[in-house]
């Protein structure tokens, strides 16, 4: 029996668009950290070792610093710590693997797996890898790396690989694809006791009785991962496998598919459900507005809106679905009369007509509301 | 519109007042300072602009102070058609009720008294400009600044933006264009930087975005490069290793086929040598052959010539022989021939001889024929050169002769007569002549005029005649006298000398004339000197020949002789020269022969000596030959000579059979091959080796860099942009969509008040200054300048007094214009400040006018100020 700490997709260097600057030092930052934390927890969970199944990197292109803080996170790692290259850093000429800042600094107790070639990790244990060693190979490198003997008896091989499965992408779709059955083949013929993998943010089973595993991304990168932010604790043996899940990372992705707004009360509602989410620093917030609103009520989730922009890690709102109508009460109190209500005709007119100068002239009559409204 | 009667309660400091207006024209409101002038002024505005229940903080600015109520405004007014009485109280207990008595009753209570009250304006008069001016009363009532007319565009711009009166506010126009002017410069429109800055920033960013994008991508390419280069690197050693042992096996095949065509060349190059052997003993031969062939044949030629040179020898003798003959007899027929010749040339001469002296003798004779005639005619000449006795002459004197005979028969006839007879002979004197009288004798004298006769010695008789007969004397004398000297001009002495001279000349003449037929005959075609010649010529020829001709043969002895003879030699000459022919054909043919002969043996003779030293050269050589090789030993050589030839060409023959065994063709092509796959091969593999250090040296140089997130970075930051300017360009585009809408429309509206403004002013101008006053009023409805007189000058450049007489007209205009009708009350409070005395009499009029079709309301704490405006009623508050 071993245990260790199966970790994967770590994206070191990624940056989203949603962010703004601060919010993304604090997300590529809480990156960083989620290393240590994984480091805590292969401590404290007593693992012989962290096995990091591809993408540790965002790319082989990430800024020098980047290099220079991962690794320095890791020296934090108390165990040693197997680097899978994956389809985003794969071991090719302009790995980062090879760049001198990775070779410079690069702790001892981390290694990379730089070829199939099972090594010994512990007594009895062998770790075999299959890494990328370039961005577009003919097959999985799996394929090549499970070709290896079968272990020696007695000795329990955990497998490492990267890329997505047949079961979740359909053929074609990406390159090096691996075959589920493929794999399960490799457990029931003992050439691997776990199969642990990268590439899926989300942390998914594969089956074969708990051996083939997806840890996840640490922290979270986007909308529509599931069980994204952990790890696995993994504990192995010739008879049988064990995985268990840890939280690792803080941040959040939500993502409203629709809002419908038509009313106020509309807007009160979504001011409600906006105010009642937690960890609004490391929270990403994407909503789909739907529906139709006054002028006066557009104005008014605005207000909201832009209240809600301060507080969360970044806040995007569709509102392509939304349409702004300018009612008469809209124009009611203002109690223009002469040219001033001739423009405002003469705009409504032009709203009526559509298009681009519609839209240019809906921007416009909302302009002479808020500036008339000003002046009261 | 008009006031009828204006009521507040609760309102600000005023528990209650009222104003009656008077029923038309102007109503002078009569009070102190602070009785609640503006408060009237102001509570017909806020009476129509809001609602009973408004909370605006103009409605609770004009709250009674001290008491909880609601201030009430009711106001009793005419417009248009309309007669009505509309009371409000706001706040406190809302209230708004519209009594309309015309044209038809109404009654009406809260919102809708509030809308109907607000219809009837708006149907009623210009809403806008009422409203305005409503706003414009306020300002020109508080301010102490004159010349108010200048905010009547703002006020407008208020009314129109729906903000009741407060002038402290901005118009929503000058909002719109402050908002249309932070995104572009002057109403033209141009961009703002900012604008333009941030789509440049946007163009940047796409552009730094794409150059990472494509650095990026090459990063890639070369990474996946460098892996190609590496795996294509492995199998070109692989082709390079498998061609090197190729080459090698190729290269010990080729060096066998080396040996073996070296071997090949060697014994191609004894046959070459053994041929050359062969060929230099067949030609000694050969040669040896064609040297005893020659000396045969010259010994041959030899004999044979010499032979037809003994055959030939006779012949030549006998035509020698031949030729001298027929030399001699042609020598002999020559010499007859000439002797022939010179008798025939003799001959011919005798003959001409003759032929010439007769020639002479007839030439002779014509020539003496000639000289005879041309001496008598010479006579003949002299004749007639001294005779002159002509015709003409002639007839003269025989006329003169006829006249004289005439004469004397007349005397005769009349004169006496004396006849004288000789009885002796006697010698008379008969008037100094001797005459003779025979005796016997008698001799008659006429006496014409005195005769004297004397017998010498003896005796003298003077006889006279008379009177008549001297004049007959005389007459005879003439007749005398006239043929003397005719016959005197001809040369004779009387007429028969004249008539013989006269014959002797004819006969002359006649001479003379003869001698040219007697020339034309004898000379014929010749003129005298060339028969001359002729003559002497044939004269010396002929007396040459005789002097010098030989005596043998002997002169014919005539011409006829001598004709026969020459036809004797001619003939004799004929005969000599046939024969002489004859003799020379012959000489001709002998010598022919002989010739032909004699040339035959001459070259006979020479071809002899040619062939005996041909003959003698060919021998020498031949024994020369001989005594250094003998024929046999030559024949002997030539066999050995053809068979190393033979041995020779087998050894060739075998040596190129192996070489061609081994194909060295193929094995060379193979080898050729080789080699050059191999350069290739290693050509490929030095550029692929090149080729993979440049691309890790750009994978080392650019690797770290962070292309990745800089891209990524830059994605975002374009993104951002992007949606940032986007919504810039939309805040932009709806600032200018508003912007020039709104200018259009107030343009348009502002249009429409200017000529009517302009028209009342000037009508109400003129009273005050005189029928040139003009004005040019602005688009923004201001008075921008005043013409009087033809002189123009700015607004603001009139004095304080002009400029607050204008303002009033320009606010009376105002009000005139509001509504078709009865215009508005115009409101004025203490105008005229400014004003002397004698304009403001002026200005009254002007009010008084205005008041004929507006209603006006001053108020004024000084009534005397307004002692010239006419009819008005007066109000005290």
């Amino acid at each position: 029996m071993v245990r260790f700490l199966h970790t994967s997709d770590w994206q070191l260097g990624m940056r989203r668009h949603f962010l703004d600057e601060g919010a993304q030092e604090r997300y590529a930052q809480a990156r960083f950290d989620a290393v240590r934390a994984l480091g805590r927890i292969a401590r404290d969970e007593d693992c012989r070792f962290m096995l990091v199944c591809g993408d540790a990197f965002e790319s082989n292109q990430v800024d020098r610093r980047t290099v220079a803080r991962a690794l320095e996170a890791l020296r934090d790692v108390p165990v040693p710590v197997y680097l899978l290259p994956g389809n985003h850093d794969p071991l090719n000429e302009a790995s980062v693997y090879r760049s001198a800042t990775f070779l410079e600094r690069k702790p001892p107790h981390v290694h990379v797996i730089e070829n199939s070639e099972p090594v010994l990790v512990a007594e009895g244990v062998e770790l075999a890898g299959a890494p990328w060693l370039s961005r577009r190979p003919a097959a999985n490198p799996v394929y090549e790396a499970l070709r290896a003997p079968a272990p020696a008896a007695g000795v329990v091989r955990v497998f490492a690989g990267h890329g997505a499965v047949d079961r979740f992408t359909p053929a074609g779709d990406a390159p090096g694809l691996i075959a589920v059955a493929d794999l399960e083949g490799a457990v029931a013929e003992g050439r691997a006791h776990f199969i642990a993998l990268g590439d899926r943010h989300s942390l998914t089973e594969l089956g074969a009785g708990g051996r083939i595993w997806y840890s996840g991304t640490p922290e979270a990168t986007d909308f529509d991962e599931v069980r994204s932010g952990r790890a696995l604790v993994v504990e192995v043996g010739p008879a049988g496998a064990a995985a268990r899940e840890v939280a690792v990372g803080g941040w959040r992705f939500v993502e409203r598919a629709r809002v419908d707004l038509n009313a106020a009360d509309d807007i009160a509602a979504l001011r409600l459900e906006l105010g009642g989410l937690e960890q609004k620093a490391c929270t990403v917030v994407r909503l789909n507005l739907v529906g139709t609103l006054s002028l006066a009520l557009a104005a008014a989730l605005q207000h909201e809106l832009d209240a809600a922009r301060e507080l969360f890690a970044s806040f995007e709102v569709r509102d392509g679905g939304l349409v702004v109508t300018p009612d008469d009460p809209d124009f009611a109190d203002l109690g223009f009369s002469g040219f001033a209500d001739a423009t405002v005709r003469r705009l409504r007119e032009r709203i009526e007509g559509g298009g681009e100068e519609g839209r240019v002239a809906r921007d416009a009559l909302m302009l002479l509301v808020r500036l008339a409204k000003e002046a009261v | 519109m008009r006031f009828v009667r204006l009521r507040v309660a609760n309102y600000r400091g005023l528990a209650h007042a009222e104003v009656a207006f008077g029923p038309a024209g102007i109503t002078l409101v009569q009070g102190p300072n602070e009785a609640g002038k503006s408060s009237l002024r102001e509570a017909v505005g806020l009476l129509f602009d809001y609602p009973d229940n408004s909370r605006h903080r103009r409605i609770d600015a004009v709250k009674p102070v001290h008491r909880d109520e609601g201030p009430e405004v009711e106001l009793e007014a005419e417009s248009g058609p309309y007669a009505f009485t509309y009371f409000k109280r706001f706040t406190k207990r809302p209230e708004t009720r519209l009594t309309v008595r015309a044209p038809r009753p109404e009654n009406l209570t809260g919102r809708e008294a509030h809308d109907r009250a607000l219809a009837i304006l708006q149907e009623t008069l210009d809403y806008d400009l009422w409203r305005a001016l409503i706003i414009e009363q306020g300002d020109a009532i508080r301010q102490p600044e004159l010349g108010s007319q200048r905010s009547l565009s703002a006020a407008l711009d208020r009314a129109s933006g729906g903000r009741p009166a407060d002038p402290r506010e901005d118009s929503l126009f000058d909002k719109v264009r402050a908002e249309y002017l932070a995104y572009f410069t002057g109403e033209r429109g141009a961009e703002r930087r900012e604008l333009a800055d941030a789509r440049q920033a946007l163009a940047d960013g796409e552009a730094a975005a794409a150059a990472l994008r494509q650095a990026l991508g090459e990063l890639e390419a070369d990474a996946e490069r460098a892996a190609a280069l590496g795996r294509e690197l492995a199998q070109l050693e692989r082709q390079e290793a498998e061609l090197a042992r190729e080459q090698a096996a190729h290269a010990a095949d080729l060096e066998e086929i080396e040996r073996l065509e070296k071997a090949c060349s060697e014994a191609g190059l004894r046959l070459q040598t053994a041929q050359k052997s062969e060929q230099v003993a067949g030609r000694d031969l050969k040669e040896r052959g064609a040297l005893i062939e020659a000396t045969e044949r010259a010994a041959a030629e030899l004999d044979r010539l010499e032979k037809a040179d003994a055959e030939s020898r006779p012949a030549l003798t006998r035509a020698e022989a031949g030729l001298k003959e027929a030399q001699r007899a042609f020598g002999e027929a020559d010499g007859r021939r000439k002797e022939a010749e010179a008798h025939a040339a003799r001959r011919r001469d005798d003959f001409d001889f003759f032929n010439n002296q007769l020639n002479l003798d007839q030439l002779r004779e014509r020539q003496g024929r000639i000289d005879a005639a041309r001496a008598s005619a010479g006579q003949a000449e002299a004749e007639l050169a001294r005779n002159h006795v002509t015709d003409r002459a002639l007839k003269a004197i025989q006329e003169a002769e006829r006249g004289l005979l005439e004469a004397s028969a007349r005397q005769r006839t009349e004169a006496p007569e004396v006849t004288l007879r000789g009885l002796a002979a006697v010698q008379l004197d008969v008037d100094g002549r001797e005459v003779r009288l025979e005796k016997g004798g008698t001799r008659t004298l006429a006496v014409t005029e005195t005769t004297r006769l004397a017998l010498p010695g003896v005796l003298e008789v003077e006889i006279a005649a008379g009177a008549g007969a001297g004049a007959m004397v005389r007459e005879v004398e003439e007749a005398r006298r006239i043929l003397a000297a005719a016959c005197a001009k001809a040369g004779v002495a009387d007429p028969d000398a004249a008539r013989q001279a006269f014959e002797e000349r004819r006969e002359a003449r006649r001479v003379a004339d003869a001698v040219g037929q007697v020339e034309k005959d004898n000379l014929r075609d010749l003129t005298y000197d060339e028969l001359d010649r002729k003559v002497r010529g044939l004269a010396a020829a002929v007396a040459e020949y005789r002097a010098k001709r030989p005596a043998d043969p002997p002169m014919s002895p005539d011409l006829g002789a001598a004709k026969r003879e020459r036809a004797e030699a001619e003939t004799r000459l004929k005969e000599a020269t046939g024969r002489w022919e004859s003799a020379r054909a012959a000489l001709e043919a002998a010598r022919g022969v002989w010739d032909e002969l004699n040339a035959e043996h001459q070259a006979r003779r020479v071809q002899r000596e040619l062939f005996a030293g041909e003959r003698d050269k060919a021998n020498g050589s031949l024994e020369r030959a001989r005594a250094a090789a003998a024929d046999d030993a030559l024949a002997a050589a030539l066999e050995a000579a053809e068979r190393v030839v033979a041995d020779t060409a087998a050894a060739v023959r075998a040596a190129e059979t192996s070489l061609q065994a081994k194909n060295p063709d193929k094995v060379r092509a193979l080898a050729e091959t080789a080699a050059g796959s191999l350069r290739t091969v290693q050509q490929r593999r030095a550029a692929a080796q090149t080729e993979l250090t440049e691309v890790r040296t750009r994978l080392k140089i650019r690797g770290e860099e962070g292309l990745h997130e800089k891209l990524r970075q830059a994605e975002i930051d374009l993104e951002r942009r992007r949606a940032e300017t986007g919504a810039l360009l939309r805040r932009a585009a709806a600032a200018r969509c508003l912007f020039e809408t709104m200018r259009e429309e107030r343009e348009q509206a502002r249009r429409a008040y200017v000529a009517p403004l302009k028209e009342k002013i000037e009508g109400l101008g003129r009273l005050v200054f005189d029928p040139t006053f003009a004005v040019e009023v602005s688009e923004e409805l201001r008075i921008e300048s005043r013409t009087l007189g033809g002189v123009t000058v700015p607004f603001d450049s009139l004095s304080g007094g002009t400029r607050e007489q204008l303002s009033l007209v320009f606010r009376a205009a105002c009000a005139m214009i509001v509504a078709g009708e009865g215009g508005m009350p115009l409101i004025l409070d203490d105008a005229l400040g400014y004003t002397d005395p004698e304009r403001l009499r002026l200005m009254g009029a002007v009010l008084a006018r205005a008041a004929r079709e507006c209603q006006i309301v001053i108020f004024t704490c000084l009534p005397d100020r307004y002692a010239a405006i006419g009819d008005a009623t007066v109000v005290a508050i």
